[in-house]
């Protein structure tokens, strides 16, 4: 059976995070499949999406807009970009199958832009799937603790 | 400290508005007064607070209130304040409560803010009056078409009446649903900024903005769906941007989808043909065909109810003034009754591409309200200019003025309003002002 030891799911979580800390975003999608979830839902933990607004609910398709729009040099509210470093822990392997795996854990999220620093809490739930021998991730879930508070800017990716 | 006169009456002319209207906290604070405190504020949407018991807080500008349903199904507005104490009531944004208890000294209301509970009652004299310990109630509440609106003071004119009409095109956001009613209940995206609540209500109904702001979401979606979006917000734009009085306005988008049979293609996109059609269908059963064309056309529209109400495409937008230079904003999108769950959803994930915290449009509008508030402290260039397409208005048998969509027809409106309610006949006695000196 193929999976991932917890140490090499953190590697990759690792990753993930420092590629987001550094916005290169193409060596992200990178990392996704092709049917990708990026998932942040807002008032609560998120339950339906098909009956919730969600603050992100974005296909790859629509991830790709996104990373299009925030690499075009317009996206104004990432001008000046989110400076971010980001805390990863409390890693959890919640389902281990063939290929497949479901991954918890708590972030801290340092934000800095224009002088204001805002730190950002949560937990990443990622769905993880191993295509044609690399394991990439099919979905990703972030679950703000302040997701039903104002929030004045969230563009960058969390 | 040095202290000026300011007249109000001289910070908006018909064309320009002075650097001071959104940089005094003292103008700030007479706007609460005027506006917020003394006229019809939207607080939200009745399916909010369904059932006897739901309840919503709100504000009346800094004024924390709470939305209810009583017993009999009515909305009440209270203040959110113990009448002994002080101390607020509700503590929960939402929720279900049979009674408001505070938890300081046990004092209990019920749904009508009556007194109902009174702890330990022996230690107040045999005169006390616990009927003149009811809440505070708003002293106007009124629904139109679900939307809840509510009146600090009693000297206003009867709802429809102020939303004059304004109400057409509330009546076609409501009539997108072949039951004539939407729901608001799918929850809120709530983003912030630190500028004035007015560039908020300026920008929801500025089609000038669009193809600047909004440039890279356009391309890449225009791409994506084989449209130039553009082409809607430049010069060339068959559009229009409509003064309704009252201070309402509108960017009209109807000239752009007219037959029953193109929205359908529009919607084909984003759910199966056959959900598409059946969905126009019921329109046109409830409607006719005339009038299910007219709604249809609606279906993307930009109005700006004064104050605090934006409805632009599905979504209630509340525009909450917090400080001079603070504002919170809450989009609250709507679905529609009876139709297939796939249109809902598609209207949701629709909102969602370009509003809220995260979206690909809203995030850079909101950009845009932080640089004017810090653009705004330089002194010298002390105006702000509203004069595009004032040559070019026209006014309808109606009264209605338009002019093209590009044009600043809906923030003249705005602060046409604005001065007659902060410096009008009604408060003639009182235009000026004492501010401290600026930056002192
Ligand atoms: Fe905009």
């Amino acid at each position: 059976m193929a999976t991932l030891s917890r140490s090499a799911v953190e590697d990759l979580l690792y990753a993930e995070a420092l590629i987001l800390d550094e916005r290169r975003y193409d060596a992200w999608l990178a990392m996704l499949t092709a049917d990708a979830i990026y998932w942040i839902p807002s008032n609560g933990p998120g339950r339906d999406p098909t009956r919730e607004i969600a603050i992100v609910y974005d296909d790859f398709e629509r991830l790709s807009d996104r990373v299009r729009r925030l690499e075009s040099g317009l996206a104004h509210a990432q001008s000046p970009p989110s400076q971010t470093r980001r805390l990863i822990g409390n890693v959890t392997v919640a389902e281990a199958q063939d290929n497949a795996m479901s991954i918890g854990s708590n972030f801290l999220l340092y934000h800095l832009r224009r002088g204001r620093e805002r730190i950002f809490a949560g937990r990443y739930e990622h769905r993880l799937r191993c295509v044609e021998g690399v394991w990439k991730i099919a979905a990703k879930k972030v679950v703000l603790v302040n997701n039903d508070e104002v929030i004045d800017n969230l563009t960058f990716i969390v | 400290m040095m202290a000026e006169k300011l007249d109000l009456n001289t910070l908006v002319e018909d064309h320009r508005v002075h650097r001071r209207i959104y940089t005094e906290p003292q103008v700030f604070a007479l706007e609460m007064e005027r506006i917020f405190e003394s006229g019809w504020v939207f607080l939200g949407h009745d399916s909010e607070v369904a059932a006897a018991g739901d309840f919503k807080q709100v504000r009346f500008g800094s004024q924390p209130a709470i939305m209810t349903r009583d017993e009999d199904g009515a909305i009440q507005v209270l203040m959110n304040r113990c009448m002994h104490r002080g101390a607020t009531i509700c503590q929960e944004e939402r929720g279900n409560a049979r009674h408001f208890r505070c938890w300081y000294h046990g004092w209990t209301y019920n749904g009508r803010g009556e007194l109902v509970g009174l702890p330990y009652p022996g230690g107040y004299g045999k005169n006390f009056d616990r009927s003149r310990f009811s809440l505070i109630r708003a002293a106007k509440v009124a629904n139109y078409r679900g939307l809840v609106f509510a009146s600090l003071s009693a000297d206003v004119e009867e709802l429809p009446d102020y939303l004059g009409k304004a109400r057409y095109y509330i009546d076609l956001f409501m009539d997108l649903s072949p039951q004539g009613a939407v729901e608001a209940r799918a929850g809120t995206h709530k983003y912030g900024y630190d500028g004035n609540w007015k560039f908020q209500m300026e920008n929801g109904v500025d089609g000038y903005h669009a193809n600047f702001v909004h440039q890279a979401f356009f391309e890449i979606q225009g791409k994506r769906l084989g449209r130039r979006v553009m082409k809607l917000f430049n010069e060339t734009s068959p559009l229009e941007s409509k003064d309704l009085g009252h201070g309402h306005s509108l960017l009209d988008t109807a000239p752009r989808r007219s037959s029953p049979r193109l929205v359908s293609n529009i919607l084909r996109g984003q759910v199966p043909a056959e959900i598409g059609d059946a969905y126009v269908q019921s329109l046109v059963a409830r409607n006719g065909e005339a009038r299910a064309a007219e709604i249809l056309a609606a279906s993307n529209v930009n109005l700006a109810v004064f104050p605090n109400l934006l409805i632009i495409g599905i979504q209630l937008r509340n525009v909450i003034p917090i400080s001079f230079n603070r504002t919170e904003v809450f989009l609250t999108p709507t679905t529609l009754c009876g139709v297939h769950e796939a249109i809902n959803v598609a209207r949701l994930r629709a909102h969602e591409a370009f509003y809220g915290p995260a979206g690909g449009g809203a995030p850079d509008d909101v950009e845009m309200f932080n640089r004017c508030q810090a653009g705004l402290a330089v002194k010298g260039a002390e105006w702000l200019e509203l004069s595009r397409g004032l040559e070019r208005e026209t006014v309808g048998e109606d009264g209605v003025i338009a002019a093209h969509l590009t044009d600043e027809v809906p923030q003249r409106a705005f602060y046409k309003r604005w001065r007659e309610i902060m410096c009008g006949v009604a408060t003639a006695a009182r235009p000026s002002v004492t501010l401290a000196a600026a930056g002192s």
